[in-house]
């Protein structure tokens, strides 16, 4: 009979757990140590083992044991009488909890909260000046953990006793305090002042030096120069003076580093130098090297998900970098690898960012980039799962489409893009959503009056949903979107805009908070009265609620782009018929506010030539040549003192010379009429 | 048959060319984008006199590059069945970006001599063009812009449709009346064909314009 107490089933997963947990706290320092290893074993690399012990409460247990053990040494170092034996158990409980503080904390948040609030960050920095160096060494390695996460107090250079603290921790023959010294800083340098402080405090010598050492100085010296460098120009100038030992020409060697991570961070490096320090890298073949590096580290399993960022860091709104780039054929190697499906998460985003700042400039890169047929890669990434990278195919997108070329040969405004587009806008990711309106405002454009297939799309419906958004940057993006819709549409195009839109919420956007919004939903009415002599209509439905809008906001703003863009509503208005041009002298001249000077001669007298020109260009209108009225409204203008400031704006060099002329005319009829 | 322009370092089509409709400074609110302008081209021959209807629109206009581009419309066609549009870039002669030399597209600097002096507007200049292009001129407040309109695809017809867009236009817009002069160049066509334009208002007692934002 098969029927014994040894064949019962082994304890299940989660008591075998809690039973490390409770070993823990054993009274014998030995079970301690050997929970402590067990632990450490069991979490080492798997983040759903170091959940499972987070939530058991592991990290406050082993807490206690570092923080009862560091008590103990202190004793033992005050003369309390410990034997040999004792001391080496206690500090290898020490340097056990220790790590195993520091595995919970390594690339793992959770686990650098739950260590921060158990309070063992204070513990692990006291034991940095331990006299035993392998509790030195295991503590410096938690901290430097712990250091990576964003979560880790920020350190304050600018205390001089901070600063000496992080002199010793770079001084220090141990690799791992020299590496928790790179960490502190890589992690808590943020302003100028204090990438100032440790540069004259010498800290840039010292971390030169350890670009001579092994492979983790090596690495955490880089980082740690790249941030103290980073937009800093005075800061880069002391680096690459001679006398800090051709510090430049080290970190250029180390792109040639056999290790792929460092030849990674010697290019960042070298990026950041470039980029605040222009003079100090004007050689053109390491600009050259730089994307040839980059490009080849794309293949590396280690930090091929982080190159295509840094060569975005080094082409991005440069357009020489971008020549560079592209003789070097980096769209037809970043589209390889869109090629290798799949491609995860990270590195698509990487790639689909530097293709558009490929293609943030330069007509070649989009040209060459639509001829390797690779948008299709742009429009399936644009329903990832990753919002990151659904993002980034937008920003790829909206890159590409600022093509007029292309915009005008209609390639944008085809449900392949516009579909997914549209879909973004209920995006649950703000950035996504801002991203998604950046490249639909461009895509709109489209001057082959396909617009109706957007419209089809349930595009304008969405976009005044956003146009209501409490978020500004959604907002002002939605009705740029509407605005660039409306450029050149066709009359019932604008019906339906309108109709969607309201001529309530438009109004609403006209007297917007924001001057931002004001600015673009002016050059949206704009838009609306521009075109055929009905569209003018548009402001005067609902008892010329709009124009009443325009004429109060002209009243009332004062930021130079809300003023031009109503002005050139005026201008389009006051080029249509009498009642038109009537109307706009009713709002630039109330009958009410002959004592006040007019916002007219306001705009005339502003010191921004575009405003002038705006306002001049209205007045053209008012004044045309063949309109009955212009005669009653020079003579109205006269009065307002328009005439005479207008005659001495004739040699006004920056008016533009048609305006000038039409200047002429229409102060040479009224002259001539009186 | 269509060829594409071999691209200089400079032709860049940037993302302000929209920006650029008239809410940055602009060298003529006439010549901004949304703007139409209207003519004639006259594409008469030894054998018979012929001038196609003309339309232009200004799509994008890329001060800082010395680039402006649109599409030209021609109406009375006689091979094809609807308006033949095209796409056009155009380079503006800032003597920055562009000289009066055009380098390429098969013209001398003789050829581009002889359509520049076409027009009257640019005898003032001819002295020191002859020098250097003209680099040294400052064409700031001069009431003339001088232009390369370059046809680069065709927009609604395919390249089958009997039409060549081989050549570029010189071309001169006035500053004080909007008007656009031009002049075809294209070695394989009659010579001298004679672009003339005038800024359109649409029906209405006065101007109008539009604009749009690129992101």
């Amino acid at each position: 009979m098969p029927a014994s107490a040894s064949s019962a089933p082994p304890p299940p997963t989660h008591s075998r757990r809690e039973d490390l947990i409770g070993r823990l706290s054993s009274s014998s320092s030995e079970a301690k140590l050997k929970a402590l290893r067990d632990l450490k074993n069991q979490i080492i690399g798997n983040r759903t083992k170091k959940l499972c012990f987070l939530k058991l409460g592991a990290v406050p247990s082993v807490t206690s044991i570092l923080s009862s053990s560091s008590a103990t040494a202190a004793a033992a170092a005050a003369g309390s009488v410990c034997s040999g034996n004792d001391v080496e158990l206690n500090d290898s409980l020490i340097i056990q909890s220790a790590a195993a503080i520091g595995s919970f904390a390594c690339g793992f948040d959770d686990g650098v909260k739950a260590v921060l609030d158990a309070g063992a960050f204070p513990l692990l920095l006291r034991l940095i000046s331990y006299p035993n160096d392998k509790v030195v060494g295991a503590a410096a390695r938690s901290l430097k953990f712990i250091y990576q996460s964003k979560l880790a107090p920020r350190y304050d250079f600018l205390q001089r006793n901070n600063m000496e603290f992080i002199q010793s921790l770079l001084n220090s023959e141990n690799e791992n305090v020299t590496g928790l010294g790179a960490s502190i800083i890589t992690h808590s340098c943020w302003t100028s002042m204090e990438q100032k402080a440790l540069s004259d405090a010498g800290i840039i010598k010292k971390l030169t030096c350890m670009l001579g050492g092994s492979v983790t100085q090596k690495d955490a010296s880089l980082e740690s120069l790249a941030t103290i460098l980073k937009g800093n120009p005075e800061v880069i100038a002391k680096f690459t003076e001679p006398e800090n030992g051709g510090a430049l020409g080290t970190v250029t060697e180390l792109t040639k580093d056999k290790n792929a991570r460092t030849r990674l961070l010697a290019c960042i490096c070298l990026i950041v130098i470039k980029n605040s320090a222009p003079s100090c890298l004007q050689d053109l073949r390491i600009k050259t090297k730089l994307i040839l590096i980059l490009l080849e580290l794309l293949d590396d399993d280690q930090v091929g998900d982080e190159a295509p960022f840094a060569l975005s860091s080094l082409i991005a709104e440069k357009e020489d970098l971008q020549v560079l780039a592209f003789e070097a054929n980096v769209i037809d190697k970043l589209v390889n690898h869109l090629r290798k499906a799949p491609v995860l998460s990270r590195r698509l985003e990487g790639i689909l960012i530097a293709l558009a700042n490929m293609c943030s400039r330069l007509e070649r890169c989009r040209d060459r980039l639509l001829s390797l047929e690779a948008m299709k890669f742009v429009t399936d990434a644009l329903s990832q799962d990753s919002g990151e990278v659904r993002a980034a195919a937008c920003v790829c997108l909206k890159n590409v489409s600022r093509s007029v070329k292309n915009l005008s040969a209609g390639l944008f405004m085809n449900e392949s893009f516009v579909a997914p587009l549209v879909q973004l806008l209920f995006d649950d990711l703000t950035f996504v959503q801002v991203s998604a309106l950046d490249a639909i405002s461009n895509i709109v454009v489209d001057f082959l009056a396909h617009k109706t297939m957007f419209m089809k799309c349930g595009g304008v419906k969405q976009l005044v949903q956003l146009s209501k958004s409490m978020d500004v940057t959604i907002r002002v993006k939605a009705v740029c979107a509407l605005r660039n819709l409306t450029f050149l549409v066709s009359d019932k195009c604008k019906e339906e805009i309108l109709s969607e839109l309201t001529q309530l919420t438009l109004r609403s956007l006209i007297c917007d908070p924001e001057a931002c919004v004001q600015e673009q939903a002016l050059a949206l009415v704009r838009n609306l009265v521009d075109g055929p002599l009905d569209s003018i209509q548009h402001v005067f439905a609902e008892d010329a609620l709009l124009l009443h809008a325009v004429g109060q906001q002209l009243q009332s703003a004062s930021k130079a782009e809300v003023l031009i863009q109503g002005m050139y509503v005026f201008t389009n208005v006051a080029s249509g018929n009498e009642v038109h041009k009537e109307a706009v002298m009713q709002e630039l001249f109330p009958p009410l506010a002959n004592e006040c000077e007019s916002i007219m001669s306001k705009f005339l007298h502003s010191d921004d030539s575009r405003l002038r020109t705006a306002a001049v260009w209205a007045l053209v209108n008012l004044t045309f040549p063949s309109s009955s009225g212009a005669f009653g409204r020079v003579m109205k203008l006269r009065n307002a003192g328009i005439v005479s400031q207008l005659k001495n704006m004739v040699n006004d060099p920056c008016l533009d010379l048609r305006v000038r002329t039409a200047l002429g005319q229409s102060v040479t009829s009224g002259d001539g009429s009186t | 048959m269509p060829v594409r322009v071999v691209e200089t370092s400079s032709a860049l089509s940037q993302p302000s060319g929209g920006t650029s409709g008239n809410t940055l400074p602009s060298v003529c609110t006439l010549l901004s984008v949304g703007q139409a302008f209207s003519g004639t081209q006259n594409v008469s021959s030894q054998q018979k006199d012929e001038a196609w209807r003309v339309n232009v629109r200004i799509q994008g206009c890329d001060l800082d590059h010395g680039y402006l581009c649109g599409t030209m419309e021609a109406l009375n066609v006689p091979m094809a069945d609807t308006p033949v549009v095209t796409f056009w870039e155009g380079e503006i002669v800032d003597t920055k970006n562009y000289t009066f030399f055009t380098g390429k597209w098969g013209a001398t600097s003789e050829d581009d001599i002889k359509h520049w002096t076409k027009f009257p507007s640019f005898s003032p200049l001819l002295s020191q063009v002859d020098v250097d292009g003209g680099k040294s001129l400052d064409l700031n407040n001069y009431p003339y812009i001088f232009m390369r309109w370059k046809e680069q695809y065709f927009v609604n017809v395919g390249t089958d449709c009997g039409l060549t867009i081989a050549g570029f236009y010189y071309v001169c817009f006035s500053s004080s009346d909007g008007s656009i002069n031009g002049f075809y160049y294209d070695p394989n066509s009659s010579p001298f064909q004679k672009l003339e334009l005038k800024s359109t208002n649409e029906g209405r007692l006065g101007f109008s314009f539009s604009s749009y934002e690129l992101q």
